[in-house]
């Protein structure tokens, strides 16, 4: 086994102190530790971190609890806690199937809800061993999966040249709950949440932690789905996945790992917004879905194309 | 080269000399010698062990010139209270494989946490010791497969009743992650095993089976 290179390791007591050390230098947050370690094990990133720093050292970061209409999720509330919650489940559907549906259970025991939505993508230029492609998400000039091996990736074009995705199961489930993501900083909309900045997936500052995710309640009559194809069923990452909260004149849908950031379907919610579930309308909104998506050079990701419609005309018939 | 020449020589005559009687003979003495040498430091080892887990923490000293950036932590493994000092970038694994001497959690995927076999418990919950640093796991309470067979845990007779592995390299993480759920769920379906389970890999394809042994478990366990 590769042994893990030297680094230093601090048990931050605060947010405040966390994000002081995040500031002075090359050091990078461990929560659960599930993605980091894993990323520093096989040295995937150009800069290996000098320090990391412990965020579970800071107390009360771990709760799941209702009030002011609104669930709030502590930062690192382990995604196992999130998805065997009652209140989750009966409320908030879609979160909890989709925190039942990450990775495998023991990473679901350690992984944490922040780390899900901030992990690295899975590209596999990007993680080889050795930091041995010199991608753009990297910083470098060129994306390798635009003409190589690409048949997981985008199907929604590029964003900076980079066509990998997100692979996060939990954020189009709070894209689609209409979630907001506190940080020690602001209060950031899901939707806007994500974006390219190397070698991250996220829009946050280098000392900037995710520190709740508040997710608003449904309104009655409000159902929320969330579905997710894998190559296995129990402990993959998701090729596509599906999140929607349709009802009462109301419809947001958001697929994942088709595009670099979580991909709301607009076209889909206009076709599906105020009608009757059923067969048909969730298949028209699934073809609506699609309308914009294109494979990449080599057409190896085709695929995923047919897989996103079925996946949203699930997802909707969830909601029934 | 003449030289090398001779002792290639020798060396087949050597070989054509030797009966497939003698060489099996041979073999069989090393084979032999090596079982009891094992076996009388299995049983030493146990005894240390023991030691440990009645008396004082053991403590190790840090020798190398690193030691400064050492962190003491004491932990709980399989009831033994233990004292070490660890590197930042020590995983679990590599600390109780190889400080504390405990050889269950295993290296399969090479420590990306994809195939479940180093699972331990910790705390009440099967975790990855590949990715669990050894610095955070002060005051934790660990337990692994040797401390579930010491303590003659249902789960070790319904696995070999029910023939629950074939090579038995993946098998220390199942039966922690198994134990871990009967600690939650003592009255499991099938399916919550399957379900449970679903992090570990047998590349000898035993699945069919674990879920019959953890269920069949679970009910000699209620009827303890």
């Amino acid at each position: 086994m590769k042994t893990i290179k030297r680094f230093e390791h601090i048990n931050a007591k605060t947010i405040d102190e966390a994000a002081s050390i995040l500031k002075a230098g090359n050091a990078s947050i461990l929560a659960g530790g599930t993605d980091i370690l894993g990323a520093m094990r096989f040295e995937i990133l150009p800069d290996y971190p000098e320090i990391l720093v412990n965020l579970k050292s800071i107390p009360d970061m771990e709760y799941i609890r209702e009030e002011g209409g609104m669930l709030k999720i502590g930062a690192l509330t382990r995604l196992e806690d999130i998805a065997k919650s009652n209140v989750v489940q009966a409320k908030y559907t879609a979160l909890a199937e989709a925190a039942h549906r990450t990775a495998s259970p023991h990473i679901r025991e350690m992984g944490t809800i922040s780390g899900n939505i901030c992990q690295f993508t899975r590209c596999w230029y990007f993680r080889l061993p050795d930091n041995r492609f010199d991608c753009v998400r990297k910083g470098g000039k060129k994306c390798y999966a635009m003409t190589g091996e690409n048949r997981y990736h985008s199907i929604f074009g590029a964003v900076k040249g980079c066509v990998a995705v997100n692979p996060s199961d939990t954020a189009p489930a709070l894209v689609a709950l209409n979630a907001k993501i506190k940080t020690n900083k602001r209060t950031i909309d899901a939707e806007q949440f994500w974006d390219m900045v190397k070698p991250g997936s996220t829009i946050l500052e280098a000392d900037e932690i995710v520190t709740e995710i508040q997710v608003p309640t449904p309104a009655k009559g409000l159902k929320s789905s969330f579905i997710k194809f894998a190559i296995r069923k129990s402990i993959d990452f998701p090729i596509v996945n599906c999140a929607a909260m349709i009802g009462k004149g109301e419809a947001r849908i958001c697929l994942n790992a088709v595009h670099n950031k979580p991909y709301r379907c607009i076209n889909a919610e206009d076709v599906i917004r105020g009608k009757s579930i059923n067969e048909s309308s969730a298949d028209a909104a699934g073809a609506a879905a699609i309308e914009k998506a294109k494979t990449l050079p080599g057409d190896r990701n085709k695929w995923k194309i047919q897989l996103a419609r079925t996946m949203v005309k699930r997802a909707i018939l969830g909601c029934a | 080269m003449s030289e090398t020449k001779k002792t290639d020589d020798e060396t087949k005559k050597e070989i054509s000399n030797l009966s497939r009687r003698k060489f099996l003979k041979d073999a069989g003495l090393v084979i032999g010698g090596t079982t009891v040498g094992s076996m009388a430091f299995a049983s030493g080892a146990e005894a240390q062990q023991q030691e440990k887990g009645d008396n004082a923490p053991s403590e190790t000293t840090p020798t190398s010139a690193q030691s400064e950036c050492r962190a003491p932590i004491e932990l709980t493994v399989n009831g033994g209270r233990y004292r070490y000092h660890v590197e930042p970038n020590w995983t679990l694994r590599q600390l109780l494989r190889d400080e504390v001497g405990l050889t269950s959690p295993k290296d399969w995927c090479g420590g990306m946490g994809a195939c479940g076999s180093c699972t331990v418990i910790m705390n009440g919950r099967p975790v990855l010791s590949c990715l669990t640093l050894a610095i955070e796991c002060n005051g934790a309470i660990i337990e692994t497969a040797e401390g579930i067979a010491k303590t003659k845990h249902p789960i070790i007779d319904s696995y070999i009743k029910w023939n629950a592995f074939q090579c038995g390299y993946c098998t220390p993480g199942f039966v922690t992650t198994a134990k871990a759920l009967l600690d939650r769920n003592p009255n499991p379906t099938e399916e919550d095993v399957r379900d449970a389970l679903g992090g570990n890999l047998c590349r000898c394809g035993t699945y069919q089976q674990h879920p019959k042994a953890v269920v069949d478990a679970a009910e000699a366990l209620r009827q303890k």
